[in-house]
């Protein structure tokens, strides 16, 4: 029964009978899997609030052969991300990082470029306490970083190049198309956020976040990449509804 | 096949759906009710039944409760300016068995929780802002759980009520009775410096 020694981040915990927690993590070195806690419901447990979804610990494992559920050992706090609960919004978007990262990341495979636009995007959200921006560049990257990110400078149904044309996207198609492969659910899609997407795909996040976008342009971008989101998730995402009610 | 007889394997089955209640439990219970007098099963269905036929919500407070309003909110001797607010009726049970707290209290059953699809719509808040717009409350003492579904609730209702001039204060967070400090991790002891009171 080996152990192994991971950083991780928490994405969510579910009740394990009247005392344990099965966590659900996304490491650094093994990348996303569930793992059970004993005792971590208890008051006096050892885990304290390190087990909180999208705290940022450092974790040691026992693997069983043959079994998908680890064992946590025990745990160490690297970063607490608590005192975003302050701001239900923030909260709101923080429980969608969680969700989308569960539902694009497949289980045990490694990916250190997710997991640090993970933690760089937790940290912009906790520095900024605004959500339109750190969202977006999370939406773009982590569907680049998953495979599902469609072409951005062709029309998506034809081939032709998209620059200096009306843009359009729409649920049916998972990608932008041009006004004539636009179908009647199309919706269009503002110059601005189309320049917008640009120069975000060109930004490290650190530089995103220094740059004074117009609000409107983010907005729409971030819901185009949402669209896409659900599209390619193939289902709706629970938290974009309430994230979406509060906006 | 079964390996039990039928009667005695659907109970088993019912018994397994309860919680924490594996095959091994379910089959210890079954038949411990299979060699217990008749009357002993009759007032075990019985009361089954009387829960499922009797308890409701308090219209004022959403206590699991026989009458309506409940014991607490009918209570006169009880403190009618302090409303303790609670995520489940089992935390109104664990505030009780302190004897210190006279007030009355309010249960959201359950908190906000976005990826579990729990918002504020979910949760019973409307009789709570009703009883606050009475003018009787002072104190709203929220007590959900220290974690992060009950700290986003309390932000979220503190917002909500604040604006009507009651005082909104929050349980404190920190070191358990009984602990040591060498073993409490960061987060707790943040949360216990950040709620330190003089004395």
């Amino acid at each position: 029964m080996p152990l192994r020694e991971t950083e991780a981040i928490v994405l969510r915990t579910y009740r394990l009978g009247e005392a344990d927690k099965i966590v659900s993590l996304f490491t650094r070195q093994v990348g996303r899997l569930r793992a059970a806690a004993s005792g971590a419901q208890r008051p006096k447990s050892r885990y304290g609030g390190m087990l909180e979804p999208l705290t940022y610990i450092r974790l040691w494992l026992f693997e069983r052969e043959n079994r998908d559920l680890l064992r946590i050992n025990s745990t160490e706090l690297l970063e607490s991300f608590f005192a975003m609960q302050g701001d239900y919004r923030v909260q709101l978007a923080a429980q969608y990082i969680a969700e989308a990262a569960e539902r694009f990341l497949p289980e045990r495979e490694v990916n250190e470029r997710a997991f640090r636009l993970l933690l760089a995007v937790l940290r912009a959200l906790k520095a900024s306490r605004e959500i339109d921006r750190p969202l977006l560049y999370y939406n773009y990257w982590l569907l680049r970083l998953a495979g599902f990110l469609p072409q951005l400078e062709q029309c998506c149904a034809c081939g032709r190049a998209l620059a200096g044309e009306e843009i359009f996207y729409g649920d049916e198609t998972q990608g932008l198309v041009c006004s004539r492969c636009r179908t009647s659910r199309s919706r269009k899609i503002s110059g601005e956020a189309f320049s917008l997407m640009e120069k975000m795909r060109r930004s490290p996040l650190d530089a995103w976040m220094a740059s004074e976008p117009l609000a409107p342009a983010v907005r729409e971008a971030r819901r185009l990449f949402e669209t896409w989101m659900e599209a390619c998730a193939e289902r709706k995402l629970v938290t974009l509804e309430l994230l979406a009610a509060e906006s | 096949m079964s390996v039990f007889a039928g009667p005695l394997s659907r109970l088993i089955d019912e018994l397994k759906r309860l919680p924490g209640i594996g095959q091994k439990s379910a089959q210890r219970i079954a038949f411990h009710i299979e060699r217990a007098a008749r009357e002993d099963a009759e007032r075990l269905s019985q009361a089954i039944l009387e829960v499922k036929d009797k308890i409701r919500l308090c219209n004022l407070c959403n206590n699991l409760t026989e009458q309506d309003p409940c014991e607490y909110c009918s209570d006169p001797t009880r403190d009618q300016s302090v409303i303790c607010v609670v995520e489940t009726p089992y935390n109104v049970v664990g505030i009780e068995r302190t004897r210190e707290f006279h007030g009355l209290y309010h249960v959201l059953h359950g908190a906000l929780s976005p990826l579990q699809g729990i918002g504020p719509e979910q949760l019973r808040l409307k009789n709570l802002m009703e009883r606050l717009k009475s003018g009787s409350v002072k104190e709203i003492i929220v007590a959900t759980n220290p974690n992060v579904e009950g700290e986003a609730t309390a932000i979220y209702l503190s917002k909500l009520i604040k604006p009507l001039g009651v005082k909104v204060s929050r349980i404190a967070m920190g070191i358990p009775v009984g602990s040591e400090l060498e073993f409490a991790d960061e987060v707790t002891m943040l949360k216990a410096m950040e709620g330190r009171r003089e004395i």
